[in-house]
């Protein structure tokens, strides 16, 4: 391990000791469960590999991937959490990111069983990094579309939320493009690919440091009502500009 | 490495949607009493201003055209041509205007309610995209070619408009004032059916 993901990997366990820490005194452990869960787990998970780095290197190699698919694995609840929140009083909006969610990984899954059982020499085993690109495509496209449905209707997303799906697009982005080179350059590729995915995931979890220091809940909207009256005022306005667009058009056009 | 290709696109576009999302300023009060009299505004002057058949017979009668070219001087004949041609694009930009308005104000107004019919936002969204393809096709055809370029086009607009318009009524339905019908007066009928 170099130093600077040494001191990458030391930063980023104190931040998450900071981020639970803060869960705790804000309040805000029992509005995110999964995400603390996340965060809880990969600060365990990365503060035993470290201890296992020093002891017995050789033993960090085979533990990192199995690491990587529990917090993968956490890392989908973080997505879930995101969806509950931001469409918490749209159903329909809330269902749209959950299928899309269960048909991304179920076609991912299902590719893994398919391969495992028509290819005799494929391997998960021998294939993490693969899967891991294929898991982080399918939490991208599902980040994706809550962006999307989010952006169309306009939905306001709080504070915490909003550092969430930031802290964690960085990171599955960097991913996504991390992993894909590395399956393309090969082992060469190994040096960078420790400095690209520590770095966004120090830059993740500064965000949301940042973005959970207090909790904030969202807001809430309601639809208004409007009297006829009001109407009364808006058909005379309307009549008004038609009025004057006739006007304009009888002055050019011959009717 | 199509499999690469795929996997860099997908990352630039999840760093894309980032960039927006970050950007995004604060939702407008859309639900806001203002904003549903503008809605309702724009529905009406789309309705009754902008689509009614006899207008858009008006600006692109081919009639006035002929008649123009039969009787009138040349340089009479180039203004008329001008004047219409500006009418013609007058009138797509405005139809443009009040489709955008009307997408902006439904957008805004259905995030309220938590149960949207998928089927139906799925067809206000194409028929919203479709239509404002459109209005920008017949712009670029009356500004290249003149008024008169393509009246299969303004016809599609306009019955496309007039189609978004009906199904944007039923959002907007609570605005209108009704006449005392005790018979028909049922609860649901009062509640945007988005």
């Amino acid at each position: 391990m170099g130093i600077y993901t040494q001191i990458v990997w030391l930063g980023g366990l104190l931040v998450e000791v900071v981020i639970l820490v803060r869960s705790v005194l804000g309040r805000s452990l029992a509005k995110y469960p999964l995400f603390y869960l996340y965060i809880g787990s990969v600060f365990a998970s990365s503060m035993a590999l470290y201890v296992i780095a020093i002891v017995s290197p050789s033993l960090r190699g085979l533990l990192y991937w199995p690491k990587q698919y529990v917090t993968l694995f956490l890392g989908c609840g973080v997505i879930f959490e995101v969806s509950r929140h931001v469409f918490a009083h749209r159903v329909t909006l809330d269902r749209i990111a959950r299928w899309t969610m269960l048909v991304t990984f179920g076609a991912i899954f299902l590719s893994v069983a398919v391969q495992a059982f028509v290819l005799p020499h494929w391997n998960v085993t021998t294939n993490t990094a693969d899967l891991e690109r294929d898991l982080r495509i399918a939490q991208a496209i599902v980040l994706m579309t809550i962006l999307l449905l989010s952006g169309y209707y306009g939905i306001g997303i709080g504070k915490n939320i909003k550092g969430m799906i930031l802290g964690f697009g960085i990171y599955v982005g960097a991913s996504v493009f991390s992993l894909t080179l590395r399956l393309f350059f090969g082992t060469r590729f190994d040096p960078a690919f420790g400095v690209i995915q520590t770095t966004a995931y120090l830059v993740a979890l500064s965000i949301w440091m940042v973005a959970l220091w207090s909790y904030e809940p969202e807001l809430v909207e309601k639809p208004p009502s409007v009297s006829a009256g009001e109407y009364q005022v808006l058909a005379g306005r309307t009549r008004e500009i038609l009025g004057s667009i006739n006007e304009h058009l009888d002055r050019t056009v011959p009717r | 490495m199509i499999q690469l290709i795929i996997s860099l696109l997908v990352g630039v576009a999840l760093l894309a949607f980032l960039y927006f999302f970050v950007r995004r300023s604060k939702p407008s009060a859309e639900g806001s009493a203002q904003r549903l009299r503008e809605a309702r505004q724009t529905l009406d002057s789309l309705q009754f201003g902008l689509l009614p058949n006899d207008l858009v017979h008006r600006i692109f009668a081919r009639e006035d055209l002929e008649y123009i070219l039969s009787s009138a001087p040349s340089d009479v004949q180039l203004l008329f041509l001008s004047e219409r041609k500006d009418i013609a694009l007058g009138w797509v930009r405005r139809v443009r205007g009040a489709i955008l308005e009307l997408v902006r104000f439904h957008r805004g107004h259905a995030r309220l309610y938590a149960q949207l019919s998928l089927a139906t936002e799925t067809r206000l969204a194409l028929n919203f995209a479709g239509l404002l393809a459109l209005c920008r096709m017949l712009q670029v055809a009356v500004y290249l070619r003149g008024p008169y370029a393509a009246p299969g086009m303004v016809r599609t607009v306009a019955a496309t408009a007039a189609r978004v318009c009906n199904i944007s009524e039923q959002s907007l339905q609570f605005l209108k004032v009704k006449p005392l019908d005790p018979l028909n007066d049922t609860p649901s009928s009062h509640g945007a059916s988005v």
